[in-house]
């Protein structure tokens, strides 16, 4: 014992001090990483090329809507430059821009919402983190309340639209989203009111946003633009029933 | 003036040093990735899977709208009409968009008993999900704006009631949309947890036809940005 003591009054300060010094820088850097909560629970190697693939593919995915968006657009010129474009031709046209804009593919622009919801402050464990379900909720009241068209973070809400939880993050329309989520919605110039009165929609604030610490903004604006869906409309296994109408 | 600094000093500052810089690029590494740098290895692959598919989705869309688009070139620079072309193009979306009626294979899940529309939703979800094409509820059409809602014995779908028992019918791949619907853990599993009162029952159909959704779907608020 007296030799260890002896040892150690014979350590320069500055050891002493540098041994001293990591040993705290240790300790903050544990206490950082236990801090930090459910968003952040892996800090693996093996991580680093998933990211790299996952940030890959998600490139692609921006190319690809790019893409398909530009192809759309060129056909529905080219369908305009028809040559003979009889009446009967002209009625085609127009049924196919308006089944287009119906559908979504068409980007569109009007008087509507912007809301913002973000997780809740650290500390406040898996409750005070944003799921799809709470994004699902929004976009649900939104539809009951008459909005016309909606976007979550720049993809549109189609008829064949999933929200669903990845980690502490959203897939939507295939697409990765992280928080903060913008939902946007164009609707009736009431439509801010009409949500506000719906039982479900304050159930859902005053149920699970504020007990959880949630943040919910919103933004009534004079234009909001959504953009068009660039998923696919392919059918594989549908086949349209032929029209009995005149 | 002279430095005094011994070896000892020098190595306190080259470590200092080196951490900082380490800190820095880990900052700057994890800012670059916002979201995916929080995610575990498991959700990591199950993105990366997800992605792929919606890409390789999105990959036959792109085949098939060049196509398109070659043969109404094609038609233009030989002065001829396009009419075939445009009804195809114009009978897919409408199909596709719930406009007009649709027939195939998929699946029928009877529910019977007390659920919220929430549930009916988180199902509804997950049709989307497994790649169904068309989805019904109690022969409604659910479209974009078709929301099931209200809290249990009180169902609605697009201002029509809905009982304690009723169906939702889906085409797609039975396999798919039967596999992913009744999964250990799936969805489910996860609604008659949260709804114990309810019974879920999932068939596969050779065949059904879905109708047309009656709402118009067309925008009188927004305009198109053409």
């Amino acid at each position: 014992m007296n030799t260890f003591v002896g040892r150690l009054r014979g350590l320069p300060s500055v050891q002493v001090t540098l041994a001293g010094a990591l040993l705290v820088l240790g300790f903050l850097i544990a206490a950082q990483i236990a801090a930090e909560g459910p968003r952040n629970r892996y800090s693996t190697e093996e991580r680093s090329p998933l990211i790299e693939t996952a940030l890959g593919l998600q490139a692609q995915q921006e190319a690809l809507k790019s893409e398909i968006v530009g192809l759309r657009t060129r056909i529905g010129d080219l369908e305009a430059q028809d040559p003979g474009a009889a009446d009967s031709l002209r009625r085609l046209y127009r049924d196919l821009e308006d089944a287009r804009v119906r559908a979504g593919l068409i980007a569109v622009t009007g008087r509507g919402l912007a809301f913002r919801l973000e997780d809740g402050t650290q500390g406040g464990g898996l409750d005070a983190l944003v799921t799809a379900r709470d994004v699902r909720t929004l976009v649900e009241e939104l539809w009951l309340a008459g909005a016309e068209g909606i976007a979550v973070n720049g993809e549109r809400m189609v008829g064949t639209s999933a929200i669903l939880d990845i980690g502490g993050s959203i897939l939507a329309n295939s697409a990765y989203l992280s928080p903060p989520y913008t939902v946007t919605a164009i609707g009736p110039s009431d439509l801010y009111d009409r949500l506000r009165a719906s039982v479900a929609f304050v159930a859902f604030v005053q149920g699970r946003i504020e007990p959880s610490g949630l943040h919910l903004s919103v933004a009534e604006l004079d234009s909001v633009d959504l953009p068009a869906f660039a998923g696919t409309v392919n059918l594989r296994y549908a086949t349209p029933v032929a029209s009995t109408a005149p | 003036m002279k430095l005094k600094l011994g070896t000892n000093r020098l190595t306190v500052t080259a470590v200092a040093g080196l951490l900082g810089i380490l800190v820095v690029g880990q900052l700057r590494g994890q800012a670059g990735v916002p979201g995916l740098s929080n995610l575990t290895v498991t959700e990591l692959t199950q993105l990366i899977a997800n992605v792929t598919a919606g890409n390789d989705q999105l990959r036959d869309e792109v085949v098939d709208l060049t196509r398109q688009e070659a043969k109404l070139t094609e038609a233009r620079d030989r002065g001829e009409t396009t009419v075939g072309e445009l009804a195809a193009d114009l009978a897919r979306i409408r199909a596709w968009a719930g406009l007009t009626a649709v027939s195939g294979q998929g699946i029928a899940i009877t529910v019977n008993g007390a659920i919220a529309g929430a549930g009916i939703e988180e199902i509804l979800n997950e049709l989307r999900n497994a790649g169904a094409e068309a989805i019904a509820v109690d022969g409604i059409r659910v479209v974009a704006g078709v929301v099931v809602a209200g809290e249990p014995g009180g169902l609605s779908v697009a201002n029509s009631a809905l009982g304690d028992a009723f169906e939702i019918r889906a085409i797609g791949s039975p396999q798919i949309l039967t596999g992913t619907l009744t999964r250990t853990g799936g969805v489910i599993a996860q609604v008659t947890a949260t709804y114990p009162d309810v019974r879920l029952s999932v068939t596969p159909v050779d065949a059904m036809t879905l109708a047309a959704t009656d709402l118009d779907l067309g925008p009188t608020n927004a305009s198109p940005r053409l």
